[in-house]
Parts: structure tokens; sequence; C-alpha cells
């Protein structure tokens, strides 16, 4: 108590320059504080000891440091992030030094020149917040932080004496507020195109699936609540552990990271799909969410057949050989199809053919412990010549019983043995990890293997008729190649946590503390509470993140245009925009009229005294004008006088600053003349 | 004169001259800053970067931060349209000493803060006198005030006169950046009030004229014997306070002053033929520091110039009317 009024008491007293720059540093550091998660661990001490140098030096007045130390910061900041991220280009790399660069430009701040550029860097980092991040805390922890750049930058503009820190932020409050519309206006109507140039590389690290699996890369994802696609079957909703949303496939492996295969051999020697369906036909619709990926993870097997095809206009969809649909370009909208799936299906060449070699490859000389295990398992005697589908049994077995755990958090993996490290070693790891050891294994053992990435689930319940896929239904897993019956799918993570696949039911990371101890309080509210969450936050997704030219359309369908186009969209907004200046102008042009506040009520007073027939000068204080009242009126008008001589105390006794007149008292008195007069 | 230089005397010239400037459309001109440009290109790179990592947030921050900016440029505009500019009589000043106008900025509406006043040709020096009684340095001959809401404020600019005679004050420029600093509103005024100079008193000081200080003298013994033979009067307006009987005035508690015997007895000429200097603005000089001199021994100097004469006198309208006689002779 004491402690903080005491920090109050001296905040009160602080040198205007002192209190200024604590609040710059206040807001940037609200405003870098997201980054300092994912930026190397150098680059975030350096900024938080740059920040608090700063402040000791505001609250101190001591003098700032010389330029030759800021630039030598700066270039040892420069070759930190060479060391890190091996380019001083790219997202990561940029980010970095932008957040160094804004703590040192605080430390060199002198001119208001300064100041500004410090504002202008803010505001670009906040937008860069967003590539991690696009939630709603992230949203609203944002928007806290472009309210406080903008009330430092108003703050800049007050030169004379101590302004309020409150009132530099109702500035930036209301220019934000009154700026709404516009925000609105253009938020809805300005075209959304795809990206200007190629999708950066980088930025498919955000979403689900990508052309590649590295180890671990996955376990953020299984921590991510973001919808990938929602569901709605036309018939009986099949059970989970039967829903595979079928991804990219991944066939080459380097040791440590999983990518599409670069065949080896000509078109014809490759294998090819050669679907055969069987059954009856699951008829489905989907709506899927950006991904940006030029993929649709669709549910296992959905054929390129005509009629059943999924089919969206503007968009080329095409199957893959190997099975997976995609699209012409990245999906930075969401989109919605309907198509058809058998669960019943058979895949792949039948006999052998030259291109399975390539699904056998191995890094040379990596994982010898890992081989020397399969090679022990090859050589069990129940095994000798044993069908494929048989050892796979085996290895599974293995899993089952060897002592693997599930787990979303099993540390990395680093050396050039990966494989040996998780399968012989820890033993700890989930979908990937059990994916790629089995396919490691089965590959060993002879038999043509590949990783197949995708979701697989939903949520256990739907919502409103739709079922979700969330972001943390990813998964990877296995398909072996038989000679006569083409490829299987074997879900090693099944084996060790059946729970996952069946229900389809990710393992949630441990709930934080709050969670937790919430959760044992009150289960029903921690669930109640969860369930508003969720649904904020699908709200969040659905109308917020995922508006995109779909959706654009769809507003203008709404608004009554038959067949909108792009052009159309930019047309509604020039206009919309002419008109929001024009009344921009208006309002200028009306505010002109505008007259102090005491003398359009006196007008006001004026004019309706003279309707009751009471004869007032303009220049007549209310004093007076109650006096007239009274000699005119007589008791009728005891009422209005005795409101006059209240507004004349009002104005004039009052010493300090000249306040606005209250709307109340005109409302009283415009009662009081409507009595007097009738 | 360059083209532009012609431009802008025409320009100006078109303005009226007047005392009292009020603030609107026709008279606030608005540009973005060159921080309101580097603030747009900074949305532009913004926006780029939305569209290429399609991220729907950064199209929301960037139109938030677009429409606050647009906002802003309305602010700027608001902060200055509907003040009245009115310039109170400038004070007379010897040329070479700075003359403090005194600008007061009426305002009918809410608190306009940050605005800041200089001359149009950067010139003078200015200060500021908020309303709190805080003043701020001045910064590029800028003097910088709030005004509260309803309510109104000075700001001071000095301007100092190089010669003797009236001078105009030149256009004043008051301009704006709140609240973002993105846009700049300003207007010129050209006031009609007028600066008069009297000439630089001669330093160091002459002896007054030989004729004078001989009354001077006699003066001041007897000013100095200051007893009960000094007749004493009713003070009048002008009296200076040496001349005031503090005795009498703590006895009877009226004001009276005493009378003289210089005043009654002897009157000092001060002629332009003894000032014998130099040229005319030379002479003028010594003749204002003899004005000065007679003043400040309570002599009742007359003034007499080829063709203008000043009957002899004491008291500060004398003294202005003297200075002045002196400031516009020819």
């Amino acid at each position: 108590m004491n402690v903080a009024a005491s920090l109050r008491e001296r905040a009160a007293h602080l040198p205007r320059d002192a209190r200024d720059t604590l609040f710059q540093l206040a807001v940037i550091g609200w405003t870098v504080a997201p980054h300092l998660l994912h930026v190397p661990p150098w680059c975030a001490a350096l900024s938080v000891v740059l920040l608090l140098w700063r402040a000791r030096l505001a609250l101190s007045g001591a003098a700032l440091p010389r330029r030759w130390i800021v630039s030598a910061l700066l270039g040892l900041a420069a070759v930190l992030t060479l060391g890190s991220q091996h380019t001083l280009l790219g997202k990561e790399a940029g980010i970095t030094m932008l957040v160094v660069l804004m703590a040192l430009k605080m430390l060199e701040l002198r001119a208001r020149r300064d100041a500004l550029v410090v504002f202008f860097l803010g505001f670009f980092l906040v937008l860069t917040n967003f590539l991690y991040s696009q939630s709603l805390a992230t949203g609203l922890w944002l928007l806290v932080a472009v309210w406080g750049l903008l009330t430092a930058l108003a703050l800049a503009h007050m030169p004379v004496g101590r302004p309020p820190l409150a009132r530099a932020a109702a500035v930036a409050l209301r220019s934000a507020l009154w700026g709404l519309p516009l925000m609105a206006l253009l938020f809805l109507l300005f075209p959304r195109i795809g990206p200007l140039w190629g999708l950066p590389q980088d930025a498919a690290a955000r979403t689900g699936l990508s052309g590649s699996m590295e180890m671990g890369t996955m376990s953020t994802i299984a921590e991510d609540d973001a919808i990938a696609m929602r569901l709605r079957f036309a018939g009986e909703v099949p059970p989970a552990d039967r829903l595979y949303f079928r991804g990219p496939v991944l066939s080459n492996f380097d040791g440590r990271t999983w990518t599409r295969l670069v065949p080896s051999v000509r078109a014809p020697q490759r294998p090819r799909l050669e679907l055969e369906l069987r059954g009856a036909p699951l008829r489905y619709e989907v709506t899927l969410e950006a991904s940006r990926q030029a993929l649709l993870p669709l549910l296992e097997m959905t054929p390129d057949l005509p009629g059943v095809a999924p089919q969206i206009e503007g968009w080329l969809l095409t199957q893959r050989p190997d099975g997976q649909w995609q699209t012409d370009r990245p999906v930075g909208e969401r989109l919605r199809l309907q198509a058809s799936a058998w669960l019943d299906y058979r895949h792949g060449p039948r006999e052998p053919v030259p291109g399975l070699a390539d699904l056998l490859a191995l890094p040379p000389g990596a994982n010898p412990r890992t081989r020397q295990w399969a090679q022990a398992l090859a050589s069990r005697p129940d095994l000798a010549d044993a069908p494929p589908a048989r050892l796979a049994q085996a290895v599974l077995d293995h899993i089952r019983h060897g002592g693997y755990t599930y787990t979303l958090d099993p540390g990395s993996y680093p050396g050039p043995d990966v494989i040996d490290a998780f399968w012989i070693d820890r033993k700890l790891g989930f979908c990937e990890h059990f994916a790629s050891a089995f396919v490691v294994v089965m590959r060993m053992l002879g038999v043509p293997a590949r990783i197949v990435t995708g979701y697989q689930g939903t949520d256990p319940a739907p919502q409103d008729g739709w079922w979700i896929v969330r972001q943390r239904n990813a998964h990877a897993w296995a398909e072996i190649w038989q000679p006569g019956i083409g490829w299987t799918r074997v879900d090693p993570t099944a084996a060790v946590a059946p729970d996952r696949v069946e229900r389809g039911r990710s393992l949630a990371p441990r709930p934080g503390l709050v969670a937790g101890t919430l959760g044992s309080l009150d289960p029903e509210l921690a669930q109640r509470l969860r369930t508003a969450l969720e649904t904020l936050d699908n709200r969040w997704n659905q109308w917020v993140l995922n508006y995109a030219g779909g959706q654009q359309l769809d507003l203008l369908r709404a608004l009554g245009y038959a067949a909108p186009s792009r052009q159309d969209l930019a047309t509604l907004m020039i206009l919309l925009l002419c008109a929001a200046a024009l009344a921009g102008a208006a309002w200028a042009w009306w505010d002109r009229r505008r007259q102090d506040p005491w003398q359009r009520l006196q007008q006001r007073v004026q004019r309706r005294l003279q309707a009751l027939g009471v004869a007032v000068a303009a220049h007549d204080d209310p004093r007076r004008r109650a006096a007239r009242v009274r000699a005119t009126l007589g008791a009728r008008g005891e009422a209005l006088a005795a409101l006059l001589e209240e507004l004349d105390r009002e104005r004039y006794a009052r010493s300090g600053p000249a306040v606005p007149p209250r709307r109340a008292w005109w409302l009283r008195f415009a009662a009081a003349a409507r009595r007097s007069g009738s | 004169m360059s083209l532009s230089g012609r431009l802008q005397a025409w320009w100006q010239s078109r303005l009226p001259l007047t005392d009292n400037w009020l603030l609107g459309q026709r008279n606030i001109y608005i540009v973005p800053t060159r921080a309101g440009f580097l603030f747009a290109g900074t949305l532009v790179v913004m926006l780029i970067a939305a569209i290429n990592y399609q991220l729907n947030l950064g199209y929301a921050l960037t139109f938030l931060l677009c429409g606050a900016a647009l906002v802003s440029m309305h602010m700027t505009h608001a902060n200055l349209r509907g003040l009245t500019l009115h310039l109170r009589p400038p004070p007379a000043v010897h040329a070479g000493e700075p003359a403090l106008l005194e600008i007061v900025v009426t305002n009918p509406g809410r608190d306009r803060p940050g605005l800041a006043l200089r001359f149009l040709d950067r010139g003078g020096v200015a200060s500021a006198e908020a309303p709190g009684g805080v003043a701020s340095a001045a910064t590029a001959a800028s003097t910088w005030c709030d005004v509260p809401a309803l309510g109104r404020a000075s700001a001071h600019l000095s301007l100092v006169p190089p010669r003797r005679g009236w001078h105009a004050v030149p256009s004043l420029v008051v301009e704006t950046d709140f609240p973002f600093g993105l846009f700049r509103a300003w207007t010129i005024w050209r006031p009609a009030g007028r600066v008069l100079a009297w000439p630089r008193p001669e330093e160091p000081p002459p002896p007054l004229p030989a004729s004078a200080a001989a009354a001077g003298e006699s003066g001041q013994t007897r000013v100095g014997s200051g007893s009960e033979l000094d007749g004493v009067r009713p003070w009048r307006r002008g009296d200076s306070m040496r001349q005031v009987a503090w005795k009498k005035v703590a006895r009877s508690g009226e004001m009276v002053s005493r009378e003289t015997a210089g005043s009654a007895a002897r009157e000092l000429w001060l002629d332009w033929g003894e000032a014998r200097t130099g040229d005319t603005e030379a002479r003028l000089s010594r003749l204002a520091s003899w004005v000065l001199q007679a003043e400040r021994a309570g002599l009742p100097g007359g003034l007499r110039l080829p063709g203008a004469t000043l009957a002899p006198g004491l008291g500060d309208t004398h003294r202005r009317a003297a200075l002045e006689l002196l400031a516009l002779w020819r």
C-alpha cells in the first residue's frame, strides 16, 4: 500500500521529459513483450537490458550514451543475428533486428524526430506480432499497444506544460473511435488479393500442414486450437477412428526431415493411384479454413470421379497420384465444397513397379542401432519369410509393449541418429515420432513405406450440426505397400495411445495453473467458461480471421449485387470513401458555425423568452433576464426566474476554468417555459 | 525579388489588415508534414505485409491507423478553427529594444493544445505565457501556448524595431500539428497594429545642456533641502514617486506632491540647436537621452525642434509626448 502510494507520489513529481520517456518505454516494452517468446534468447535479454538501462537514465536524468556506443551495440546485434539466424534478411532475422533496433533507438532519443521514428517502428512491430498469432487475446493485447503508441504520439505534440497522460490517452482514443467506421469500411471492402509475390516460405510454419515434417514441429501445432475445417455428413456419421483427412504424403527422409518424394524414375514407372472403391459413398460438405497451402486435406478417400469430385468455382482441384488433393494456388481464404468419400477402398499398384524402390531409401549409415534391432526382428524364427503385414504387426506389438510413452512434450531429439535416440533410448514421442520410426523400421525390413500427414478425428460433439477439425487434430501416420494389395494404412500412434485415434482426441497439453485450479474447484464452471471462450474464439475465427474474398462477395450479394466482382468491391469502397470525406467536410463546415456554448444558450433562452412575451436583449445576463421575467410574467414566471438566477450563479460565481453549460439545465428551463406559457 | 518571393508578397497583400482574426475554413491551410508522408509510407509497407502474409489483423491494424490518421487531419484543422486572435495595442519602445506584443487567443470550444505562434519571416524573439503561468522556452522563434476550453490565453512575441518611427507589426503565423504531427495547419495573419519606436537614447548619456545644468543644480538643492518651506499640492497623474511627500501622506492619508521649486522657478529647454552632434538621428538620440535625464531629475523640460515645440512639463505623459515628437519628427 505504502509502496504503491509513494511510487504514485514519485511519478507525480517526475519531470515531464522523464515521465514521457518512461511512458514510451512502457509502451515499447508492452509491444515487444510477445516477441520475446520467439526471438533468440540473446535478443530478448539485450532488449530488456537496453530498455531498463534507458529507464534508469530517464529516472536519474543522466546523459544518454554516446553515439559510438549505440553504433557498436547495433553492430553487435547484427553479428549475433547472423550467428543465430545465418542471415539478416527474412522474417525471423528481420524481427530480431527490429526488436533490437527499437530498444537502441530509445537510447538515442534526443529530438522529436527520433521519437516519431520510434512510433512508426512500433506500429510495424505490432504488425509483425500477427505473423505468430492472430488470436483474440493477441488482438486485444496489441490493441492496447496501439493505443499506447498513439497516446505517446499525441503526448509528443503537446509541448506546453505537463499535460496529464489521461488527456493524451483520451485524444488517441477519440481519434481511433472516430476512425472506426473508416476502418470497418476498408476492412470489409478492401479487395483481398493473393500474395503480391511468392508466399514467403516461413509463413507456412504457423498453420497445420506443410510439405515437410521435421521432428518436433508438430508439437506446436498440437497446441493450436484454431479450426482447420468443419464437416457435415449427409448420412450417418462414421466413427472418429475412421476419419483420416489426407494431407501431404512424405516419402523422402534425410535422417531428420521428411519431404515429398522427388521420383527417380520416369512417370510410367512410378506408382499410380489405381483406386478401387468398395461399399457406399459417404456424402459430406466441408468448409476449409485458409491454410496458405496449395492443398485440401479431404476425407480418405475422396476420389476424382465425375459427379462426385470436389469442385470450387475459380479453383483448379486435382488429385495427386499419392491420393492427396491439391489446388492451383495457396488457399488464402475459406473454401466450401461438397464431395463423396469411400471409407473402404484400396489404392496403389498391386504389382511391384520400379518406382517403389524410392520408398525403401534411407540415409546411408544413419541409425545403426535401429538397423540392428530391425535385423534382429527379421531373424526371429516366427517372422522368417513373414508377409509385410505380419512384420508390421510385430513392430506395432513392440511399440505397444516396448515401454513407449505418448507425450506432446518429448523434448528435442538432437544428433544425426534421431530414430536411434527415439526408438532405442528415450521412447518418448507423439504421432510424428512413431510414424517416422515405424516407416524407417519397415524400410529396414524391406517393406516400402511412407508417411502420410493430415488430420485425424474431430471434436467429440458437433456444433450446429458441423463437426469441427482443429489444428491440434493434425496427425501423421504410415502406409506400407504389400504385393497384391497395394497401400495399407498403419497408424502406429494407435498402438501406444489408442485414445488418440479412437475418439479422435488429441492428448491436450497440461492445463495451466489457473485453469487447473479452477477445474478442481468447480469443474462445471470451468467447463462452461471454456465453452464460452471456445464460442468466442470460434466467432473471432469465423468473422474476423477468415474474412476473405469469398465472404466479401457474399457481403455484396447480401447488399443486392446480382453477380458481384472484385471491381464492384473497389467501386463501392471508393464511393463510400468519398462519402466519408464529404461527411468530414460537412462536419467541418457545420463546426465553423458553432459558437461558444454559453452564447448559444443565451440565444436559445432569448428566443424562448420572447415567445413568452418577455422582451430581453441579446447581451442581457441571466440575472437581468430573471428580473424582466418577474416584471412581465409575475408569479407565473417565478420558476423561470429562479432557473435563470441559478444559471447566473453557475456561470459567474464559479472560479476556475469555464465549464460548458449543462444540458439538464436547458431541459428544465424548456419544461418551465412550457408550463409558464400554458 | 525572386518569383516565389513576389508571389508570397502578392498573396500576403491580399490578406486584410486586422487586429481581430477569426479562424475559419477560408484562412486555415493544412498539408501533411514530412512525418505524415513517412507515416503514409509505413502504412503502405504494413498493407503490403498484410497482403503478402494474408494477415487479416494486419489489414485491421493498417486500416485502424489509416482511419485514426484521417481523423487526426480533422482534429488538426479543428484545433485552429473557431479561434479568435486579437493583438493588444503594442507598447512604444526605444528603437533597438524589444517590444512585447501580446496576442490574446479566445477559444469558443474544447481545449486547444499545442498552438505555435511566430512571425512569418522567422525574425523576432518569442515567449509564451500559458494560462497556468508556465512559460516554455521559445524554440526557433516560435512561442507555444495551450488554450483552455471556453477560455483564453495570451502569447507574447517580441519585435525589435530597428529605427525610430511607426513600424507595422509583421505578418504572424499561427500553426499546429496537434494531435499526431501528421498534418500541419496554419493561418497567416496581418495585424493592423503598429509599434511606435522612439529614438534610441544616446549611450553613454551626455550631460544636460549648460543652461539646464544650472537649473538642475538649483532644483536639486531645493529638492534636497526638502522642508516645510516646500509647497504641497494634491497628487496629480504624472507626478513621479520622488515628488510624493511621503511624510505628509503618512500623516494625512491623502496623496500629496511637493511643489518643487524647479518646476515653479525654472524651465529647461532642450533645443535642437544645442544638441550639436553628428547627423539628424544622432541629434534626436541626444535629445531623447536629455528628455529621459530631465524626467529622472524632476526638471520640467520643454522641447524645441525646427518646426515643432513642446511646452515644458513633467510626468509620464509629458515624457511620452516628447519622445513621440522625437520619434515622428520629419
